[in-house]
């Protein structure tokens, strides 16, 4: 009721400006009189004034659904009057944020449609003159700016704690330098790579070997042949020997 | 006999068996036969299978079998040894792998690229990705699903139709590298490598689906898809359609005419009772089918009932926001008891919904089948992301694909390998090593085709026509040869001698009568529905509106499917005729020969 003390006192002063020396006993009751009628038409009025700023689908409103036992389920928390005057003030708080020179109070906030789904309107009013209202624009820089604290506060996240019209800024994909794929195939490929050699270079030793045997073995082949085994079948009969170096005997 | 002497040989036969369990238990298995199970009948379509198991899938894998054995070569020299003139087949058999190797391994380059992809912490198919202003994300992804954008867009970078080609995309052609490198790993010592890697690539997989299917039956609806498989619809079985899957899916699965399993069988002891293991081996194809199938659709009830319930809570959200009701009055199962009392009570408002609300039925859920790497990359992974624990899920899953694959990679690359290690001209300039080296460095090179933005396009090219039709012709002519050409009485003789007991009635019976009959009629029943199908035609993936569209393949792949179709089959005519005419030159050689000594 801030603006109705402010009116009175204005009031008052214009009243008092008029002059110190006139019918003091009379105007002194006409001020009262007045005073009390301004009273009762600021109780009724300002909020007269407040719902045809909130109402629903209001230009400069934004509507807010919250999804209490989607969030938490066993432990959600009722929602009361308190938690509505929690929200107020986190809106005052995102206001002060973002517009860092202007002082928002819990009651430049108002509140309104509120349904059992929990949902509700809300819209700003300048600190300066409670008549005017935030554009829409603004209030969306504020929120936006301060989507992660608001979330935080109420436990719930961009999901739960919906304004219908601001989306929320998506995590941008972390993309690093080497994708993680890449790895791995480095790891199966290396793997791989190892396996060919190490059989390749086995089998090019093993052949080595079995060469190096081979030659030791050549010498036994003369003696085979000698012994009548050709080509693997045994012969019958003995070789003669004195065939076999023919050239070394017969010089010419 | 010098050859045999030489010839390498299975360390045991166990070795033996296990390589062809691991390659006729493949991909098929996993993502064809659920499938057909969904479209003909859930349990009724057992019955069909599991006849044409019996008289078409078992004679003709024996006759492979005893073919290899008996010849002790390649599908080239084995027919040729049958009768020169019909050696073609042999060739149109290797031309088939030939094409087979270059564009399965594809599948295996996708599975390495998923696997790499799923150690992360959430996974990327999860989500969508944000546009580049951070308001919302990406729109393709937002018409589409998130698991079909990382599909098409994020692994394929596929183009709008087949004529528009793009760049070579760097990850699958890495990936394809790393698949053609580890094939080469697994055969580069031959039958001595091959032996030891197929004890690991046919047992493993079973051990992964086992815990799959433990995994699939305690998630949450799962029973609901099990339901929904063995209900059987006994109205499918007086369609001839049924019948007809149910054989060609015999006939495909168990690998035939490709000749991988004269391959194998050609590297086995003479005396190895090959009987037996046909018979085996073939049952534990099948098992694994209707085993697979059953994890198939635990996980396909689970994927329903997920989408079901998300799709009511939607609807419940969107009456407690449009009605402004307390959170708590509104439940997942009294939405639809709501809709209509609101229908009633506030009919305007409940009008101004529109188009907004709706209607969930889990049954439409159930209905979508899927078949192909649709489901096994797109359905799958969408099933797995909703799975707690889903990074370990994920590696499992692709892990499995990748040794399925990877054991049917190996009988398609020795089938190739093998005919051309047995030709004299090869095998005296080259080693087995280089030889394997250069042909995996071939159809490496080769498949790099495939990875290029309209690469899917042609893929779906060679797996619809590359194989299919070919295939029936060849083991057609093959069946025909052995039993009227080369004699059944022949064949039963060298039977005889490797396995010391006589054919019995049933091989006869199926091998002389009922398979070639069946062939006969499949493969009419090919031609028929090729010509009445009209253009052929392709799915296309629209980038603007999110899914596929059926679009007509350009008169240059029209013309490209003609040629993969009479490439290999005119092997076996265009053989025949040229063995004819060396003959006849032959023929003639010698008698000028013969003259001209005599004038001497």
């Amino acid at each position: 009721m801030h603006c109705c003390s402010h009116i009175i006192l204005l009031f008052g002063q214009a009243i008092c400006t008029v002059g110190d020396n006139c019918y003091r006993a009379v105007t002194f009751l006409k001020e009262g009189m007045l005073v009390w009628i301004l009273f009762l038409l600021c109780q009724v009025g300002a909020p007269a004034l407040a719902q045809d700023l909130c109402q629903r689908d209001a230009p400069n409103g934004y509507k807010v659904r919250i999804s209490l036992k989607t969030a938490l389920g066993e432990d959600a928390y009722e929602w009361n009057q308190s938690e509505m005057f929690f929200f107020q003030a986190t809106m005052a708080f995102a206001m002060r944020r973002h517009f860092q020179m202007e002082t928002y109070n819990v009651d430049n906030i108002i509140l309104c449609v509120q349904t059992s789904r929990v949902s509700f309107w809300f819209v700003v009013t300048s600190p300066d003159n409670t008549t005017m209202l935030i554009p829409k624009a603004d209030v969306e820089k504020a929120v936006r700016m301060s989507r992660h604290r608001i979330n935080n506060a109420f436990l719930l996240s961009d999901r739960t704690l919906e304004f219908l019209g601001i989306y929320p800024t998506l995590a941008a994909t972390v993309n690093p330098d080497t994708p993680p794929w890449l790895i791995v195939f480095g790891v199966v490929i290396g793997a791989v790579c190892a396996g060919i050699i190490a059989l390749l270079v086995s089998s090019l030793l093993q052949k080595r070997r079995k060469e190096k045997g081979m030659t030791e073995d050549g010498q036994d082949e003369e003696d085979m042949q000698v012994k009548g085994v050709e080509n693997g079948i045994n012969l019958d009969g003995t070789y003669n020997r004195g065939f076999t170096d023919d050239d070394r005997f017969t010089k010419l | 006999m010098g050859k045999d002497a030489t010839r390498a040989e299975w360390d045991n036969p166990m070795q033996f068996v296990l390589a062809c369990v691991s390659y006729a238990v493949g991909l098929g298995n996993v993502w064809r036969f659920p499938y057909l199970c969904q479209m003909h009948g859930g349990g009724g379509f057992l019955i069909p299978y599991l006849l044409m198991l019996v008289l078409l899938g078992v004679p003709l894998f024996y006759m492979e079998l005893a073919i290899g054995q008996k010849m002790r070569l390649g599908s080239i020299g084995a027919w040729r040894a049958i009768n020169p003139y019909l050696g073609g087949v042999g060739l149109a058999s290797v031309v088939t792998s030939m094409y087979l190797c270059l564009y399965y391994n594809v599948i295996n380059a996708w599975s390495f690229w998923y696997l790499f992809h799923s150690f992360q912490s959430v996974l990327p198919w999860a989500e969508c990705p944000v546009n580049s202003n951070l308001t919302g994300p990406v729109e393709e992804c937002e018409r589409a699903t998130p698991t079909q954008y990382f599909f098409y867009r994020e692994t394929l970078d596929i183009s709008g139709s087949i004529e528009e080609n793009g760049g070579i995309h760097m990850g699958q052609a890495l990936c394809l590298l790393l698949a053609w490198m580890i094939v080469y790993l697994f055969i580069v010592k031959g039958v001595k490598s091959t032996g030891k890697v197929v004890y690991f690539t046919a047992t493993f997989p079973y051990l992964v689906l086992i815990i799959y299917l433990i995994r699939g039956v305690t998630l949450h609806g799962a029973i609901n898809g099990v339901k929904y498989m063995f209900t059987p619809k006994m109205e499918q079985l007086a369609n001839p359609t049924t019948w007809i899957n149910a054989a060609t899916q015999i006939f495909f699965s168990l690998g035939l005419g490709f000749g991988s399993l004269i391959a194998f069988a050609s590297y086995n002891q003479y005396n190895n009772n090959f009987e037996k293991q046909a018979i085996v081996v073939s049952t534990v194809n099948s098992s694994t089918s209707i085993f697979a199938s059953i994890v198939t659709f635990s996980i396909y009830g689970f994927k329903a009932t997920f989408n079901y319930e998300s799709c009511l809570e939607r609807v419940r959200l969107l009456l407690l926001n449009t009605f402004d009701l307390a959170e708590d009055t509104i439940s997942l199962e009294n939405v639809n008891h709501w809709i209509a009392e609101l229908n009633r009570t506030h009919t305007e408002q409940f009008a101004s919904l529109g188009g907004r609300l709706e209607t969930c039925d889990l049954e439409a859920e159930l209905d979508t089948a899927v078949e192909g790497t649709g489901l096994a990359f797109i359905v799958y992974s969408e099933a797995i992301k909703n799975m707690p624990v889903s990074q370990l899920w994920s590696v499992l899953y692709f892990i499995m694909l990748l040794l399925l694959g990877m054991g049917s990679m190996l009988g398609n690359v020795i089938a190739v390998i093998t005919p051309l290690s047995d030709l004299k001209f090869i095998s005296r300039y080259m080693s087995t090593k280089t030889l394997n080296g250069l042909v995996c460095l071939f159809c490496l090179l080769l498949g790099l085709g495939f990875t290029t933005r309209s690469g899917n396009y042609w893929f779906t090219m060679f797996n619809d026509y590359g194989a299919t039709f070919s295939l029936l012709f060849i083991v057609l002519i093959e069946v025909i040869t052995v039993c009227y050409i080369y004699g059944i009485k022949r064949f039963e003789k060298d039977v005889e001698d490797m396995l010391g007991h006589r054919l019995n009635c049933y091989w006869k019976i199926m091998l002389a009568g009922v398979s070639p009959i069946l062939l006969i009629a499949l493969f009419i029943f090919y031609i028929v529905n090729y010509i009445q199908g009209g253009t052929p035609t392709y799915q296309a993936w629209n980038k603007e509106l999110g899914k596929s569209v059926v679009t007509e393949y350009p008169p240059y792949a029209q013309a490209f499917i003609g040629l993969l179709l009479a490439s290999s089959v005119c092997c076996i005519p265009l053989t025949a005729l040229y063995t004819y005419c060396k003959k006849r030159n032959l023929a003639s050689g010698k008698r000028e020969r013969t003259v001209s000594t005599v004038s001497l």
